[in-house]
């Protein structure tokens, strides 16, 4: 991989996560009803000084480009700013909130990665066979179906037919390994679904893809295993269009946890940001989107950084 | 074993382990509160957590909305009704350890009133001109004029040390009160949590270990949470909730009628609202009970301009003639007004389930009489903004309601009153609602009120529709809980976990 390419690489990223910044930035403030109107509710019992003095408190008083200046600023500084709603440092809010996320995407990653490459493996050996038709059709259903409706159906389900399991809210793995696991297996399957779909149908053809090339029939004929021809031959050709799809896939993961969160009360990212939004936490929206898309993007990157050194020919 | 049956096994060992049980409950709230500062806060969220869980008060809001001792253990009320005088409980300590007495009375009723501060309470005790503190366990306040509501008004103002007096900030994130709950976290995504206060002054109270409010927006979770034990009670359902809870065989959903309401208001600064008999007609094309079954699954009663929880206040609303619907009526009345129908308007609504589903009948049944309008389904941010600037013809929204007549109709419908978005401006009701706060004989206020409510009901600004129930859904382990119409969540105090 030359330096050259690492270069313009990293300057591509920074310029996504600046104007990902501006547009956050802009986008929250379009939403009509400012924090001032919301922190107050229906509250008319206020002086228009308490409104002023709020304002400032805020910064919300000052011209937008100021505003944006003064953030911009702090963040290359690695100041996030502060939550208009508590106070706290929006870091602070973050790492409290990050780790649901980050464990939530990785299970789902892992799952769904994970079980793809036998399940695209199986479709791809029994193609036109009724269990493939069954598996396929299953797939097609995982892409279309919303992991929302997946989820609240899955809770009303287990809340049914097992009673007494302990489906919703979060706690840390080190405090409840079990309680942990537990709460995890509901939101994975439903975000982990559409990925497992997507993935194994790619699989599934890059496999066929594979199988039909001349070398395949080469390593039939020198006595090569079943196994060792899909598994050796077959899917490291296949790898390629895998990997890229799992970053993309992973990237996807982050606004399906959004939902996935919202329904299964775990305090991650997702919902962090969502209540944000509702409460125009200017601070807290725009560093949580932030952060999030810097996931995204790096994620994309280390994709590309993978890819590159699977298949040198990309950066030339 | 294969690695297949170990990973089937933990799974299924994970699946099934149930929640063990805790003197601790969980109650599932659908957002985070907006700060925590009780002098500051006005959400209702913010409300329920911190009055009387981890804030008192010098009084008390009963489950009849009956007024009755807090802090104050007893007072005296001077001849001329001018001089209160609190004497307060003796052994009670705030959250950090501190000593209550009357300085903290007297610095927390002075916050309230300080500019700086800015209280949204402040208006509750304007009429507070003097604050004397006798000894450290009585205090009194004099008044500038008889003022009815006091006691109730008092119960809204939660007592915080005296060092806080200044601080606008330190509150919000940490409160400090003498309630029979500590504040320990909040995690503004996920939960608040409150532990015993073991030195609560009532002998044995609270029971529980503690309380933890989780915060959970959808509501198809907190559902199926209650119903898997996740969470022990659900304050403030809407109805098509508790109709599908009702069935749940661990879940007991209490109703009680609230005091909060839905209204239709009207902008009496615009045409043709500010002609009274614009506003009557409208009255007149409402069905307030086809409004109840339709959009509230007929769980409520039609609406008077006050809450038939306030048994000691209301007026029957069938007694109102304009309650009666009556097409050609509110016809007549609209010609007689000199307004031309076809008549096109816009109304504002609330972005709530039960806002949005009243709105439509609304629209129909205004349809019947020529009056159409066009629903503006708002977001929150943009509702709020306009009902505060009085940038609306119409709107659909969802009211609190108070314990005393007084703090209601005295904010909402005095001329220049704090929350009188209406803009209405009546020389009769600011009369009465003067006399009605200064009269001290219960029989002679109640006559005053009567006549408010009377002219409010068919001539006001605002065509109250309904008093829905107020639905809490409470696990079947929580013993003594009961809801109160205010929505506070008061009795947590007395609620202990079944084995």
């Amino acid at each position: 991989m030359s330096h050259r390419y690492l270069i313009s690489r990293l300057v591509d990223l920074a310029i996504v996560l600046f104007g990902v910044s501006a547009i956050v930035f802009l986008m929250i403030r379009l939403i009509p009803g400012d924090a001032v109107a919301i922190m107050l509710g229906a509250n008319t019992e206020v002086t228009p000084e308490r409104i002023a003095e709020l304002e400032a408190r805020i910064g919300i008083d000052k011209p937008l480009l100021e505003q944006y200046g003064r953030w911009i600023w702090g963040v290359l500084q690695g100041d996030l700013g502060t939550s208009i709603w508590t106070g706290r440092p929006v870091t602070q809010e973050i790492a409290a909130n990050i780790w649901p996320t980050v464990e939530l995407t990785l299970l789902s990653i892992l799952v769904g990665a994970g079980l793809s490459i036998p399940l695209g493996a199986f479709m791809a050996e029994a193609r036109g066979k009724g269990a493939e038709v069954v598996v396929r059709i299953g797939a097609i259903a995982g892409l279309t179906i919303p992991s929302f409706w997946l989820g609240i159906v899955s809770i009303f389900l287990v809340s049914k037919f097992l009673p007494g399991v302990q489906a919703l809210g979060y706690v840390p793995f080190h405090q409840d390994p079990l309680g942990n696991l537990q709460r995890m297996i509901l939101p994975v399957i439903a975000l982990s679904l559409p990925m497992l779909a997507n993935l194994s149908r790619l699989v599934r053809s890059a496999m066929l893809d594979a199988l039909s090339q001349d070398y395949i029939r080469t390593a039939k004929a020198k006595g090569a295993g079943r196994r060792r021809i899909i598994y050796k031959h077959a899917l490291r050709n296949a790898l390629i269009p895998f990997i890229t799809s799992v970053g993309v896939s992973a990237g996807y993961l982050l606004g399906g946890a959004i939902v996935v969160e919202q329904v299964f009360a775990i305090p991650g990212l997702g919902r962090l940001v969502l209540g944000a939004i509702a409460e125009r936490n200017y601070p807290l929206v725009q560093a949580t989107i932030l952060v999030m898309t810097a996931a995204f993007v790096i994620v994309n990157f280390v994709v590309d950084m993978l890819y590159s050194v699977i298949d040198p020919r990309v950066t030339r | 074993m294969t690695l297949r049956k170990l990973g089937l096994g933990l799974l299924a060992s994970t699946m099934l382990v149930g929640a063990a049980s805790a003197a601790t409950i969980d109650v599932a709230i659908d957002s985070s509160p907006a700060g925590l500062d009780p002098h500051l806060i006005t959400a209702f969220n913010s409300v329920v957590i911190v009055q009387s869980n981890i804030y008192e008060a010098l009084t008390a809001i009963d489950k009849d909305l009956a007024v009755v001792p807090g802090l104050a253990e007893s007072w005296e009320i001077s001849a001329d009704g001018l001089t209160y005088t609190f004497k307060l409980h003796d052994g009670v300590k705030f959250h950090d350890g501190t000593t209550f007495d009357a300085e903290d009375v007297a610095a927390s009723i002075r916050r309230v009133q300080s500019e700086a501060i800015a209280s949204p309470l402040a208006s509750r005790v304007t009429p507070i001109t003097g604050i004397e503190v006798i000894d450290p366990l009585t205090v009194a306040l004099t008044l500038n004029a008889p003022f009815a509501p006091i006691l109730s008004s008092l119960s809204g103002i939660a007592i915080v040390p005296a060092e806080v007096e200044s601080n606008a900030e330190s509150l919000q994130q940490v409160p400090v009160g003498t309630g029979p709950f500590k504040f320990v976290e909040w995690q503004p995504n996920g939960f608040i949590s409150l532990e015993k206060n073991p030195d609560y002054y009532v002998a044995g109270l609270p029971k529980l270990d503690g309380v933890k409010f989780s915060f959970v927006p959808e509501s198809a979770t907190r559902q199926v949470g209650i119903t898997s034990g996740e969470y022990d009670l659900l304050p403030g359902i809407d109805p098509a909730t508790a109709l599908q809870l009702q069935g749940q065989p661990n879940v007991t959903v209490q109703e009680t009628r609230d005091i909060a309401y839905t209204l239709l208001g009207m902008n009496v600064s615009r045409e043709p609202f500010g002609n009274p008999k614009v506003r009557e007609a409208v009255n007149m094309l409402l069905n307030r009970q086809e409004i109840i079954d339709a959009a509230l699954f007929g769980m409520g009663v039609p609406a008077g301009p006050l809450s038939p929880a306030l048994v000691n206040w209301a007026v029957d609303p069938s007694t109102y003639a304009c309650y009666t619907t009556n097409v050609d009526g509110a016809k007549a009345l609209l010609a007689e007004a000199g307004v031309t129908t076809p008549l096109k308007l816009k109304l504002n609504v609330l972005p709530r389930q039960d806002t949005r589903d009243i709105a439509q009948v609304v629209q129909q049944q205004l349809a019947a009489g020529g009056i159409e309008v066009e629903l503006i389904n708002q977001e929150i941010g943009q509702f709020v903004q306009d009902w505060r600037n009085s940038n609306f013809d119409l709107f659909v929204s969802a009211n609190g309601g108070s314990p005393d007549p007084d703090e209601y109709f005295y904010r909402t419908f005095y001329g220049g009153g704090s929350t009188n978005v209406f803009k209405y401006d009546d020389a009769e009701i600011d009369t009465w609602l003067d006399e009605g706060r200064s009269e001290t004989d219960p029989a002679a206020r109640k006559a005053i009120y009567d006549k408010v409510q009377a002219k409010l009901a068919c001539d006001g600004p605002a065509a109250h529709i309904a008093y829905g129930s107020l639905n809490t859904a409470v696990n079947n382990s929580v013993k003594d809980f009961v809801i109160f119409p205010n929505g506070r969540l008061t009795s947590l105090v007395n609620v202990s976990v079944a084995e």
